[in-house]
This record gives C-alpha cells, structure tokens and sequence, in this order.
C-alpha cells in the first residue's frame, strides 16, 4: 500500500509539475512582462489605511 | 540631491545574478554537509554486559522502554550512554563571537549608508 | 481559490488578491510551527534531560512572545508581502533588508525540507520491507511539487486546507491529552518515575542553555504570519489577532505536549525519538491512538510545508520587485494572482535538498537563519520606536512594556547563539560567512539597479533624525 503511494507520489508529481510549466509557459506568452511584473508594493496602503492620527 | 536613474540591466546579466545567488545557497548548504561539520562532540561511554540498573533506569522506566521495542538493557544502551561533551573551545568561540558581531555591524552600518539615500531622495529631493 | 473573474478580461495592472481573514493568518502561523511539536522540540531534552525541554519550552515561549507582539505591532503597520523584509526595508535599511528577505527563504526553504524529510521518515517506518529509496524520494517529490501546485492555484484554498489540516493535528494533541486521564497521575501517564531528581537535568544548567538550540522548534515561524499581509483583507487587524491567538494555541500546545511525552518516555529515548507524540500514542497501547497520531503527524509536516512555499515565495517575490533580485520574480498570476514565478523557481531548491540533506541538518539551517532573523527583530523596534515615536503614524497594534520584550528577545538571541555553539558552531560560523559573502554583492554590486526613492512605499512622514 505504501509503495503504491511513493508510486503515486512521483505521477503525481510529475503531473503537477508539467501542469504548471505549461501555465506558466501559457501565461507568459498571453500577457506582457509588463502587466506581469505591475504590482507594486504599498498600493493597499494608499487605498485602505491612512495614517492621519 | 538628484534623482538616482540605475542602469537597465540586461537578460544576460539577469541569469547571471540568479546563477550566482542560487550557486551561493547550494554552496552555504551543501559545504558543510560535506565537510561533515555538522557535529555534535558526543561519545558513547561503553559499559560491558549492561543492565538496566547500571545504565540508571528505574523499573517503570524500564517498562517503557521494553513497551518501544527494546528487549533488553544491551538494545537500549548505545541510546542511554551516548553523552554529550560541552566543555567550550575558546578559540572557536571567539572566531564566531567575532564573525558574527562583525556582520552585524557592517550590515547596520552600510544600511544605514543605503538608508539616508533612500530618505533624502524620497523626502528631501522633491 | 483566487479571484478568478475580474482578472479574465486582459487586466492592465495585477496584484495579490486580498480574501484572507485572521483565521488564515492563524493557520499560516499555526501550521507551520505546529509540527514542531510532533518533532524536534524532543531533541532539547536529548541535550539537557526532560525538564530542561520543560523550562526551555516556557523561556523560548517567552522569547517568541515578544517576537509575536513585537512583529505584530511593526506588522499591522508596514503591511506589505514580504513580512520582515519590508519592515527592514522601512526602518533598518536596503541591505539588512535583503538580508532578512534571505534569512525568511532559507528558513522556510529549509523548514519545507524538512517536514518533507519527515513525511517521508514517518511513512518508511511504518512501511517495512520493500520501501526503496526510490519510494521514499517518491513521497518527498510528491508533498513537495503537490504543495507548490496548491499555492500555485491561488492562496485562499491552499490557507483553507492548511486551516482544516492545522485544526486536526491540534486537535489530536488534545485528544492525546485527554485520553490519557491526565487528571490521575499513575493510571498512564506516570511523571513522577520518568522524571526523577536523579535525572530531571543530567547535565546540569549547561545542558538547559545548549537545548534552547531545538528550543526554538516548538515555535520556528509564527512570524511567518507577516507573510500574508498583502492578502488579508484587514492587515491592520487581522495580523495581530491571528498572531497572538496563533501563539497562546502554541503555548498551550507544547505544554500538554511536554506533560504527556515527559510522563511517558525516559529522557534518553524521548532526545532520541524523531516521533515523540507518536511514541506517546503507542505507548498508550491504544492503537486507535497510535493511528491518530500517526496521521496527525503527517498533516502537521504537510501543513508546515504547505504554509512554508507560501511564505517563501511572497519573500522572494518581493525581492524582485523592488529589484533587488531581477524583476522577472515579481510577476503575478494574472488569473490565480499568486507569486507563480517564485512558487515554480523553489521547487527545485527545495526537492534538490529534500534529497541530500537529511532531518537534523535540514532543521539546523532553519534554525540558524532564525535566530538571525529574531536579533534583526530586536534591534528593529527600537529604531521603528524612535524613527516614528508613538503618536506620530498610526499603528494597527501597538506593543505594551517596551523596550522590554526587545531587551528579553535579544538577551535569548545571545543565549541561542551560544547554545547553537555548542554543537554547530562551525556551520553557524559557516553560514554568517554566507551572508557577509551575499552582503557585500548587494552592497557593492547589486544595489546598483535598486531604484533608492521608491523603495520607501509607506505613506509616512519623514523618520525623525534624518
């Protein structure tokens, strides 16, 4: 039973791993570097907390 | 104080940056591993023909350790008598008192540097 | 799973989406520490006998008490990914921040090999004959790359999982805990005789100082609750909340933990034993507890490693996007609006130790990388204090008794040190050259490409003394 789940483990694995190449691939060749890489940090901030006392 | 423009850098010098930043991780990991310094100064003080009474356990201790699997005082002993050593090795303390004050230093100093940068170009240069 | 529908339609600007609440910062925090006490914690009293670990649990609980108020105040204040790192980046300077974003990696990576390791040895042992180690690296790969999937698919989900998997595996220490009538000391549970004043500290003090090094097991990465400060819907509220619930969880945790595996086990074997809660269960002779606590052991590692990706992920994303690592990192999802590159660019560091490393070394990477990080702490609150006196910023959260719990926290920092000393004192000198090694890169070469105003995001006034 164990030995059938260490097998499962590496299908698994290597599905996952080849799913998320292929997303990360398909969502790299869909969008710009640009809007990618658009987030910057601290925008919450200037939306929701204000330090005013 | 003028606005500091860095350099755009290039896909190439990207990789090399990655390259050496994950080369630098394996490096601090593995190296030690390697050279096996990852030791504690332990010792097994052998005792012939144990017992449990000379390896110190008590009767419901005893219990307990047959409980785990241990059938006799023989199985048990290289557990119970594996002591530590903690007498301090002066030198090597010292090195790694001076290291270790020396990087945080040089890290809060040179900060500090990059700090005042940072606050004249944000609050000062406008 | 993530907001998937608003960010369908070709989006111009992508960001990490804020749907957490406290209960998902609790099972950050909770989750990956819990595991430290199905394992590890138990290798302070291979140091300094049982109520060495006893007295450790109580001051390293101390410790990270004021870890956890003192990052909870700086937390609900400067609540950007990357935890620490922004704090640093805020208060201390670029170069202590990219020191603190490493140490966070390193000790989450670390952490996630080892529950992995973990996994792994605990099912070895209950598989006998025919486990290869190809089995074994197929139970390590499959924890490893399934997690990073998860995170992959978006941060609510994987916190829902690591919420349920969390709450079962505390649960079963309690279950453990009541199960074996801890009311009536002698039916089961028999201290007394475990612990006898022949034995309670056979090494004396020395060895109560030399296990505050596993000490700081039962605890390692409730800070890691700042991690998620960019997804939670209310930083200023739920980071402090879910923290301070996170640790008194803790706390009372590692003490029932201690109270039934110190009435149990003699100190040799309970130092020994990679498993002390599953010993605890068999030792009841009650196999529906031997079971429990075998599966909760496995979710509590699964649970660490699950919170670990996500928390060194949003670490090294944030590097990238302030360009202190290239900014290719810093892309986000635009549908699962997740770190995906981060996520996918650990998996193999991660697996590559799984694989070479094994337990001990693994939890003493993290370790180390730690108490770095809690010195960094100390020192880090007394200069937010004086930077941004109270009155002058609004604080979600603001810590009582300071600069106390920074005073006690680098005090211990110190006495960990020492203790790591004693016993891997080359590796921790060995590593700090590491970092002095990437110090002077960023310092000298890296830094170059940093963009220096912009670096300061908070809307704050100027820091006084500048």
């Amino acid at each position: 039973m164990w030995t059938t789940l260490a097998n499962a483990g590496w299908a698994i694995s290597a599905v996952l791993l080849l799913w998320m190449l292929y997303d990360w691939f398909r969502t790299d060749s869909t969008y710009s570097e640009d809007v990618l890489t658009s987030s910057r940090e601290g925008e919450i901030e200037a939306v929701s907390e204000k330090h005013k006392i | 104080m003028a606005k500091y423009n860095p350099p755009e850098q290039s896909r190439a010098l990207q990789w090399i940056d990655i390259i050496f930043v994950v080369a630098a991780i394996f490096l601090a990991l593995w190296l030690p591993l390697q050279a096996g310094w990852a030791g504690v100064s332990r010792a097994i003080q052998k005792i012939d023909n144990p017992t449990w009474e000379a390896l110190g356990q008590t009767p419901a201790q005893v219990e307990q350790w047959v409980k785990l699997g241990f059938a006799d005082a023989a199985a048990a002993h290289d557990i119970i008598q594996n002591k530590f050593d903690y007498s301090i090795d002066w030198t090597q303390l010292v090195i790694m008192a001076v290291v270790i004050i020396g990087y945080f230093v040089f890290l809060f100093k040179a900060s500090d540097k990059e700090y005042r940068e940072v606050i004249d170009e944000k609050f000062n240069g406008k | 799973m993530a907001n998937t529908a608003s960010a369908a339609s070709a989006p111009q600007k992508v960001s990490l989406s804020r749907v957490l609440g406290p209960a998902h910062v609790w099972a950050l925090g909770v989750g990956i520490v819990l595991v430290g006490e199905y394992t590890g914690w138990n290798f302070a009293a291979d140091k300094g006998g049982t109520l060495a670990a006893l007295i450790i649990c109580w001051t390293i609980g101390l410790l990270y008490t004021s870890v956890a108020m003192i990052d909870s105040e700086v937390t609900s204040t400067v609540a950007a990914a990357g935890g620490q790192y922004a704090q640093a980046k805020h208060i201390v300077g670029p170069l202590m921040a990219f020191n603190v974003a490493l140490y966070l990696v390193f000790a989450y990576t670390m952490l996630e090999v080892s529950n992995a390791i973990l996994i792994a040895d605990t099912i070895k042992s209950y598989a006998g004959e025919g486990f290869e180690s190809w089995h074994y690296e197929g139970i390590i790969a499959g924890v490893i790359v399934t997690l990073a999937a998860l995170n992959y698919r978006g941060v609510l989900m994987t916190l829902n999982v690591n919420f349920v998997i969390t709450a079962v595996a505390y649960l079963a220490i309690i279950v453990l805990f009541f199960s074996v009538q801890p009311w009536s000391q002698g039916t089961v549970l028999r201290l007394g005789e475990m612990v006898t004043p022949d034995n309670a500290l056979p090494y004396g003090w020395i060895g109560v100082i030399a296990g505050f090094h596993w000490g700081i097991w039962y605890y390692l990465g409730i800070e890691g609750t700042t991690q998620a400060a960019e997804e939670v819907r209310s930083p200023a509220r739920s980071l402090p909340y879910g923290t301070m619930a996170g640790m008194i969880t803790l706390l009372v945790g590692a003490s029932l933990t201690w109270y039934v595996c110190a009435s149990l086990m003699p100190w040799q074997y309970l130092g020994y034993t990679y498993y002390p809660l599953l010993d605890a269960g068999k030792l009841t002779g009650s196999k529906t507890l031997e079971y429990m606590m075998f599966i909760a052991t496995i979710l509590a590692a699964l649970a660490s490693a699950n919170g670990c990706i996500n928390d060194a992920a949003r670490a090294w994303f944030s590097l990238g996007r302030d360009r202190y690592l290239p900014t290719w990192f810093s892309a986000v999802h635009p549908k699962y609006r997740t770190p995906y590159r981060s996520i996918l660019f650990l998996v193999p560091i991660a697996l590559a130790f799984a694989f070479i490393a094994n337990l001990g070394q693994a939890i003493t990477f993290s370790i180390l990388s730690g108490v770095l990080h809690y010195t960094f702490m100390s020192v880090n609150i007394v200069m937010f204090r004086n930077k941004w006196p109270l009155g002058s910023i609004r604080r979600g959260y603001t810590h009582p008794f300071h600069p106390l719990p920074a005073i006690v926290l680098f005090i211990l920092c110190v006495v960990t040190f020492f203790a790591i000393f004693l016993g891997y004192g080359a590796q921790l000198t060995a590593m700090v050259v590491f970092y002095i090694v990437m110090s002077l890169w960023f310092h000298f070469y890296r830094y170059r490409y940093v963009r220096r105003g912009e670096q300061f995001t908070m809307p704050w006034p100027k820091p006084r003394g500048y």
